[in-house]
Order: C-alpha cells, then structure tokens, then sequence
C-alpha cells in the first residue's frame, strides 16, 4: 500500500539519529519558543525586539547538538582536558580584559558578540567531572579530591567576577554528580556542611543563641565525619576543622560581598522594607505574578509587563512575564515542560551505556533544574535574587548556546545508547 | 551503610528515586507558592497592580483666555517648556552639549558646564522655553535631556487691563484682578480620567494631557471692558497725572442699565506679565479696595434721598449764607472767601454752585435717624459685590454717633466725614441715571463659545429700586444745570449733553483735613436719556488750580468723547456741530 512506508527509507537519512531523545527535543524547542514569544512581550514597551536573536541562537544550537548527537562519546571523553583548559583560559580572559555590567565583570566582546565564558564553564565542567568520575568512583576519596582539584579553579574565577549565581549552579552540578557517582550521602552532607555552619553563624539570633547552634553542628559533623570517613580520629578532626572554618570563610566572604549583592540577597525575606530601591523588584514580580491570576491577561497583554514595571525582565525575570500573561495554567504548563525535560535527561542518565554518558545527562540535568528552581523562586519570593537566567527562555545568548551544546553531548549518549536499554 | 559500600558502578534505584523525588518536592514548593500568589492572593495582587498602573489625570491647570468685548485677547495660555538636564544619562561630550545648548538658551557655555556639574540628575537649567526653541532643543536628540511642558500665562494688554485681570502665579493661580477672584470661573474644568501610567510615571503618550488652547475648545471669557475705551481713558488719566503731579488716579465708565464696566482704569499699573517686579500695592486695584471721601460728587446723592424723602421738590429755594456753624464747627462754601454768600438759591444752583452752606440746609430738612437709614439702603456699609477682589466696605459713621452728633449729617450733606470707594460712587450715581434702579457693577461679561454664543454667566443681583423714576429723572436733569452753567461747564461736548458734578475734597490724613486734596468729576452721559456713568478721580494733584474742573473734567471729557465715537452716539444737538468753535453758553 502507498501509506506503508518502507523501513528502510523512513530512516533513511536520519538514521544516524534514530536513538535520539526527539520528545526531549521537543520539549527544549516548545520552551525556547515560549522563550521567543515573551522576550517579545516584555520588550514591547522598549520597542526593542531580541526574540528573533533568541531564536536564531536556538535554531543554531539545534543544528550544533544535532551533529554532536552523532560525535561518539569517546571523543568528549577524550577531548576533555582540552575543553578544560579552553574554558579556563577564557574565565581568565574575562577577569584580564572583561567588560563590566554591573560592578561585575562576565563578558568577553567579540566582534558584535558578548560572549560570558562562564556559561561555556558550567558544560565544561559537567564534562570534566563526568570523565573524572567515569574513571575514579566517586566512593573514594581519590576521586572527590581530583573532582574538586578539577573543579576549584573556573569556581573561584567565576566567584571572583564575582558571579553568584553560576558559583552556586557549580556547586549544584558537583555535588549532584557526585551523588549519582555513589558518594556516599553522608559525605555529601559533610561536603554541604561549612555552608550550613556559615549560615548558622550569620543568624541574628538573640542570646548569641547562633553560636550556640553552629557549635552544635560543628560538633555533630565531627562526630559524623569521624564515623564515614575511612580516616578515623583524623576524619573526625577534619569534619571539626571544615565547620570552623566554613564559618570564618562565611564571615569573610560576606564582608567581601559587593553591597549589591547583600542587599540583593537578603531583600527577599522582607521586600516591603524598601519598596522603591532593592525590594521593588522583588515586588513588581510579585504583583505581576499574582495579578495574572489563574488564566493570565492574555499575551501582549499584561499592564505590569507592557508598562515596564518589571526592570530586566526579559532576562532573569521572564518568569513574571510568563505568569502575568498566562496565569498559573500557563506557569505550571512551562513547569511540566521542564519537569519532561527533567525527566527525559533522568531517563537517559538511567538506561546509559556506560557511566561517562550517565554522569553527562545527569550533570545538565543539575544544571538546567537548579537554575529553573531558582529562578523562579526567586521571581516568586521564595529564593534570594541570584543573577541567574531562566534556562531557554531567558535572553542571553551565550546561556542558550550552552545548553545547547550540553543538550548535544547528552542526545550523543541517547544516540548511542545500546538498542536493548530503551 | 555507606563506609562499607562496594565500588559500585552500577546505579542503584534508591538514588535514582532520590533524585526524582527531590525534583517532583522542589517543583511542588514552586507550584504552591504559584498557587498562593496567583489563586489565592490573585485579586489583591491584581488591585494593587491596578492601583500602581492608573492613575486619575492630575487637574490641567488650563485656563480659558479672556477678551474684552470686542474680542480683543487680554490673557492667554501658551505652553512653555522648562529644561532640565541629568549628566549621568548623558552620552556625548559635557562641553559638546553645552555649546549645543547655550545660543538656544542664551546661557553661556561655561555657565551651563557649572550647572551640569552641580548634581548627577534633575538639574534645573531654563525656564519658560517657548514652544520654538523646545522643538530645537528636542531636535539636538541628545539623551539625559528632559523638556517639562507648563502653561504661562500671557497679557498681550500688559498694564492696560492689570488692574482688572490681575495676574497668574508660576502654579497658574490667579493672584489677584479676577484671575484671582474668579479663579473657578476662569479654569477649564479638568474632565477627571482614569489613565495609564508606565512604571517612569507617565502617561501613555496618547493620553496625554492636551494643550489647554484645545481643551478650552474655543470657549473664552469675555469682559465687558472695551480696550479702546479704556486705552483712551488711561492716556487722558495719565496725561492729567503728569500735569498735576497726582499720586494717582482712576477713570470709570459704567454702563448704568447693566452694571457692566466699560472701562476701569487705575494708575499707577503693573505688567501681569512680570508681576513679580511690581509693587505688591498695586494688585490691589485702588478704585475697588480704597476709601476716599467723595466729597462734592455725592450732593446729588444727597439731593435724591432729599427729594425721594419729600424734605425738598425741584423749586424748593434754600438759602446760601456761605458760611454756618453747626454744633459748634463752622461749615463754609469753598469759594466762601470770593463769593461770600450766594443768598437764596433753587436746588439746581445748589448743585450747579456746589454749594455747601445750603446743602447742610437741604439735608437738616430730614432727621438723622431717616438721613441715617437711608444711606444704609444705599448700601454705604457695605461692600459693592462686583466680581473684583479686594473690596473694602464704604464706612459711615456709628448710627448713635451720627444721629446724636448734628455735625455728622451736616458734613455728610456735602459729601465728608464718610468714605466710599471710586466704584461705590459710580455704582449710586449709576442708580440715579438708571431711573433710580441700583444695579451691581461688574467686568465679566459671560464665557463664551467660539461661535461667540454665551454658555455661562457669573449670577449677578437683580437691579433693586433705590429712588423713583421721578426723583432721578429730576436730579439728573439737575446735573445738567451743572454743566449748562455751573462748575461743569467745562464738560460740555458740543453736539451734545451731559450732567455731571465736581468733587474738590480735602484729604483727611490721621483723623485732621490735611492740604492735599483728592478731585474728581462725575458726569452722566447722554443727559436725555443716560446710559453712561463716568468717573474720574485724581488723588493728590499739586498746583493752585487743581480742582475737580481744572483735573478731572478733562479726562471725563476726553473719554466722553471716545465714547461718542466707538458707541456711535449721535449728537442730540446736530445744529452745534456746523459751528465747531461756538462757545458752549450759546446754544439752547
């Protein structure tokens, strides 16, 4: 019969992708298109327009994870040290010879191009940790050592920029990776613990009651350090160590933020404090968030959006965008669209041939998730403001690109994946 | 369980589940709070974003223009611009920008650098830029620039109509004349619209507020001044100030069926349009807020209450001793040291002889208490009630201190002992050639469409009878006798007739007669069949022969005669016309 397609021709010249993801792709394209559609709505007022740049990059990128998808995974594996060292010579290019956006250095102009280096970093790095951890498991401490070894460099260029935001996406992707590379959970906690003991320490508790606290934890984290680390009594010493000094660390490193940021930072546990400098952001989102209410104002439409009440908005606060003009049954549509994207790069991790490709999936996985859920928690108050864009849907070229190019590597793991794990 | 762990490629499920049951607690945070804020706390959120988006249009400010009758403009609103510039938005060269700027502002370019360095933002460089040179500035499309749009009002009359239109303050507020007393009246109604606003507090460009030229949509206040009138009347005042030196002087023409002013002039002026060079005295129209004792000119008042109150008729004969005492104060006529005494003279001569003596006589003919009673109907403890500001009530003396005190009515009888101001006694001569009816004088004639139909008229009082058509009738006829044959004579217009009567007064200064004087002459104009009042005071003219004949019969004359021509008025007298030069005795 006519309709009945001959097998062969069907796969014809796609068949060298017959093992992608094409629901995943589905999925990315449906939200860079979103993506396009309100940088458009939220630039109407500015009569500028980048939704058109926003796709373009995006169709750019498919083409680049397309061929990627068909690049075996043992060139990534082998070219990583390569990837590595480029990533790094350009974080410190940024640091040498960067333009600066607001008190902080992030971009590399190249021809007309702004080119953020630490975007490239966070791929980099997924690939550099996914080939440390292909070869030495992650359940020994050779192999969390070489990981951070591998990892403290672009972090500390990218914090002194200073950078924040993608600093913590670093620390999300590491400890994630490390979590899928069976460390052991005790670990990660131990790992997670100077965080926590400089939060502690910060609290504005009365009676000193902080300090109280944070000896407490300190105190627990040695003893737990103690018990999993296969050092004994030096473990021990060690837990106690890291605490103390995660807290001096946290005390210096706030004293060493910009005023910016501080104020940026802790604005979102009280906005109202200063509705018209640091928390009209914070409120605006809000309001506009809230007023698009169940069904939204309808695209185009959105006053808080139209009228410009919302700085920035097509980059870090898409979100409120989206959610005015589409309400919560448009929010919770791009929420499944990313949680499908999730759980398509979770699938890929789990039915991998071999750890390497697992612990790449997992790693952008880490990457787009974390920044998803920060994002938007901090468009809907839940989280600190971070300068961290919306993956996909946030304008900046240099993100999008990125993502693209880990999507490639990760649809290259799907592509090759053995026929009977899927 | 976990030191003891094999080295394990393989993924355990556990982790795989951890992961995705981390994914699906963090999504299900997000969705909550996107329930809470969008569900729960949607309509308040909404409101507020209401509330921060629309704003009701701020009160324009727009005032309608005024014209005369004749649709001559005397006040205008045009738009002006003030500059400001904010250097940290600038993004070319400071000097670049200042030499750009300062031949559009006249401002040199050194002084506008000092400027910009004196604050990052909002930094006030010129004021009322005209529409011409704002569409220069707006062409340089320089960023850090901000062009604010106001209204200035503008007084194309300058000092001609000060006294009457007053002026606008820098927040478009009338300050004084009837910008400032018919505020309300003069402002466009302000349509109150719910309009959008950007989060930079502007309106949206469509919604604008417009220009005020359009939002008065051709309707505009017209005046029942007439420019030429009052141009003349002040030149001939001023002319006359020169003369005599007069601290100064006001002219009155009021058209007496009416009430409506035809012209009002008070000098020294002021230029509305720099009214804050002026002397603040002079928002204060002299003729409206400043007593003087009337003197001379209020006998034929006197003589109508006389007559209405039966005490005298037209050919009741009283006589002239030239001089009396009363209540132990001597009263004398003022040419008492020439003339002596005139002996018995009719009403008519009393008037045309202006003679005091026989005044006190007429007016002991009625008691103090009805004398009394009557000047209070008159309205002499009160205040006009014109449309102007700044009125001052006339002022009697205490009624037990006039009726008691015989001296009280006696100076009254010729118009000293109380005060009034200019316009108070234009406004009771008025009655008199009005057939005896009092009407309420006043400038604003209505607003008016541009197809020059009313739409609005300020309520006026309904005229109210004072006198009988038969007394006014009497003493107008009287006042014509005045300018026939005696003080006035030199009123007289060939062609025509008029009635009129001199004022000479001294000035009481601190409670004693001081040599200055204050002289006046009102005349009553056309005699068969008034329809104008018109009044001329001069205060303070130095010189022997300044008297009310000498100072102000000229002014009244020369206006008299302006009126004639911009009325049309045709000689009730033709024949006198073929001799231009025969001396006014002979006709009749």
């Amino acid at each position: 019969m006519a309709w009945r397609v001959p097998r062969r021709w069907t796969f014809g010249w796609f068949y060298p992708w017959r093992g992608v993801d094409w629901l995943l792709l589905g999925a990315v394209w449906a939200t860079t298109v979103i993506g396009a559609v309100f940088i458009h709505s939220s630039q109407l007022h500015l009569e500028e327009n980048d939704s058109l740049q926003h796709l373009l990059v995006g169709g750019m990128g498919t083409i680049l994870a397309l061929i990627l998808a068909r690049v075996p995974e043992s060139v990534f594996m082998g070219s990583h040290w390569a990837i590595y060292g480029l990533s790094c010579a350009l974080l410190l290019a940024v640091d040498l010879v960067g333009v600066e956006a607001k008190g902080a250095e992030r971009w590399l102009a190249i021809g007309g191009f702004n080119l953020q280096p630490s975007e490239f970093a966070k791929i980099s790095l997924i690939l550099t940790q996914a080939a440390l951890l292909h070869r030495i498991s992650g359940h020994s401490l050779k192999g969390i050592l070489s990981v951070f070894a591998a990892t403290a460099p672009p972090f500390f260029l990218i914090l002194t920029q200073p950078d924040l935001g993608t600093s913590l996406v670093f620390i999300a992707i590491t400890l994630t990776m490390l979590y899928w590379a069976n460390t052991p959970g005790s670990w990660i906690v131990l790992m997670l613990s100077p965080l926590v003991a400089a939060i502690l320490v910060a609290l504005p508790l009365p009676y000193q009651l902080n300090l109280v606290i944070w000896l407490a934890w300190t105190l627990a984290m040695a003893v737990v350090a103690w018990r999993s680390l296969p050092l004994g009594w030096v473990g021990g010493l060690g837990g106690l160590v890291l605490n103390l000094g995660g807290a001096g660390l946290g005390q210096v490193l706030w004293s060493v933020l910009k005023d910016y940021q501080k104020t940026r930072i802790l604005m979102f546990l009280d906005p109202d404090k200063d509705p018209l400098g640091a928390g009209y952001h914070l409120i605006q989102s809000r309001i506009a968030i809230g007023a698009g209410g169940l069904w939204g104002r309808g695209i185009f439409q959105g006053t808080q959006t139209q009228l410009g009440f919302i700085p920035e908005q097509h980059t870090d606060f898409i979100f409120s965008a989206i959610a005015e003009e589409t309400g919560f049954i448009g929010s919770l549509v791009l929420l499944c669209l990313f949680w499908l994207i999730g759980l398509r790069l979770l699938q890929i991790a789990n039915s991998a041939g071999h750890d390497f490709g697992s612990l790449l999936a997992i790693g952008l996985f880490a990457m787009i998730l974390f920044q998803v859920v920060v994002n938007i928690g901090m468009t809907i108050g839940l989280l600190p403001v971070t300068g961290m864009p919306l993956p996909l849907v946030s304008y900046g070229r240099s993100a999008m690109l990125a993502t693209y190019l880990g999507l490639g590597m990760v649809l290259s793991v799907a592509n090759h994946r053995p026929r009977s794990r899927y | 369980m976990t030191t003891a762990r094999p080295q394990n490629r393989s993924l355990s499920p556990l982790r795989v589940g951890l992961i995705f049951g981390f994914l699906l607690l963090v999504m299900g945070g997000v969705v909550a709070r996107l329930v809470y804020l969008q569900v729960v706390q949607g309509k308040t959120l909404a409101a507020r974003a209401q509330q921060q988006q629309r704003r009701y249009t701020p009160p324009t400010l727009a005032r309608y223009p005024i014209t005369d009758r004749r649709e001559t403009v005397v006040a205008l609103d045009r738009p002006v611009f003030t500059l400001f510039v904010h250097p940290i938005q600038f993004k070319v060269e400071r000097p670049a920008i200042a030499r750009a700027l300062a031949p559009l502002l006249k401002q040199s370019p050194e002084q506008l650098l000092a400027k910009f360095s004196t604050y990052p933002t909002g930094v006030p460089i010129a004021y009322d830029i005209d529409e011409e040179t704002a569409a220069k500035i707006r062409a340089l499309n320089y960023d850090g620039l901000e062009l604010n749009q106001a209204w200035q009002r503008i007084y194309p009359q300058q000092e001609l109509m000060a006294g009457i239109v007053g002026y606008v303050d820098r927040e478009h507020q009338g300050q004084a004349g009837i910008e400032f007393s018919q505020n309300q009246f003069l402002q466009v109604p302000s349509s109150r619209q719910l309009l959008s606003m950007n989060a930079l507090g502007q309106w949206l460009p469509a919604l604008a507020p417009a220009d005020p030229r359009a939002l008065s949509q051709g309707y505009h206040v017209r005046l029942t001044i007439d420019s030429r009138l009052q141009q003349t009347a002040r030149q001939a005042l001023q002319q006359q100030l020169r003369k005599f030196n007069a601290k100064r002087g006001t002219v009155i023409v009021l058209e007496v069926k009416s009430g409506a002013l035809r012209a009002l002039v008070s000098e020294p002026s002021y230029d509305p349009n720099h009214y804050y060079r002026a002397d603040p005295a002079l928002f204060r129209n002299w003729a409206v807020s400043d007593l003087y004792e009337p003197g001379s000119t209020f006998k034929p008042i006197n003589t109508a209450i006389a007559l209405e109150l039966n005490a005298i008729t037209p050919d009741t004969v009283l006589p002239d001793e030239g001089r009396i005492t009363v209540g132990g104060w001597p009263i004398q006529n003022s040419d008492f040291s020439q003339r002596g005494g005139r002996g018995a003279l009719n009403i008519a001569q009393i008037l045309a002889y202006s003679s005091n003596v026989a005044m006190v006589h007429m007016m002991n003919r009625i008691s103090a208490r009805h004398y009394y009673r009557y000047l209070h109907r008159l309205g002499l403890t009160e205040k006009v009630g014109s449309d102007l500001p700044f009125e001052t009530a006339a002022q009697l003396k205490p009624p037990e201190q006039f009726i008691n005190y015989p001296i009280e009515p006696a100076t009254t009888a010729f118009g000293q002992g109380f005060s009034l101001t200019p316009l108070h006694l234009v406004q009771l001569l008025g009655a008199i050639a009005n057939g005896g009816e009092l009407v309420t004088p006043h400038v604003i004639d209505g607003l008016y469409d541009e197809n020059g139909q009313l739409q609005k008229r300020l309520e006026q009082p309904p005229p109210r009878r004072v006198f009988s058509q038969r007394t006014s009738q009497a003493v107008v006829k009287m006042l014509g006798e005045v300018v026939r044959f005696g003080t006035g004579k030199p009123a007289h217009i060939p062609g025509y007739r008029l009635g009129g009567k001199t004022g000479t007064a001294q000035k009481a200064i601190g409670g004693t007669y001081s040599n200055l004087r204050i002289t006046s002459f009102v005349a009553v104009f056309p005699l068969e069949q008034p329809q104008y009042v018109i009044l001329a005071v001069v205060d303070e003219p130095k010189g022997d022969d300044a008297y009310g004949s000498t100072v102000a019969i000229p002014i009244v004359r020369a206006v008299t005669e302006s009126l004639i021509t911009i009325e049309g008025i045709p000689p009730s007298h033709p024949e006198e016309l073929r001799r231009p030069a025969a001396p006014a005795s002979v006709s009749q």
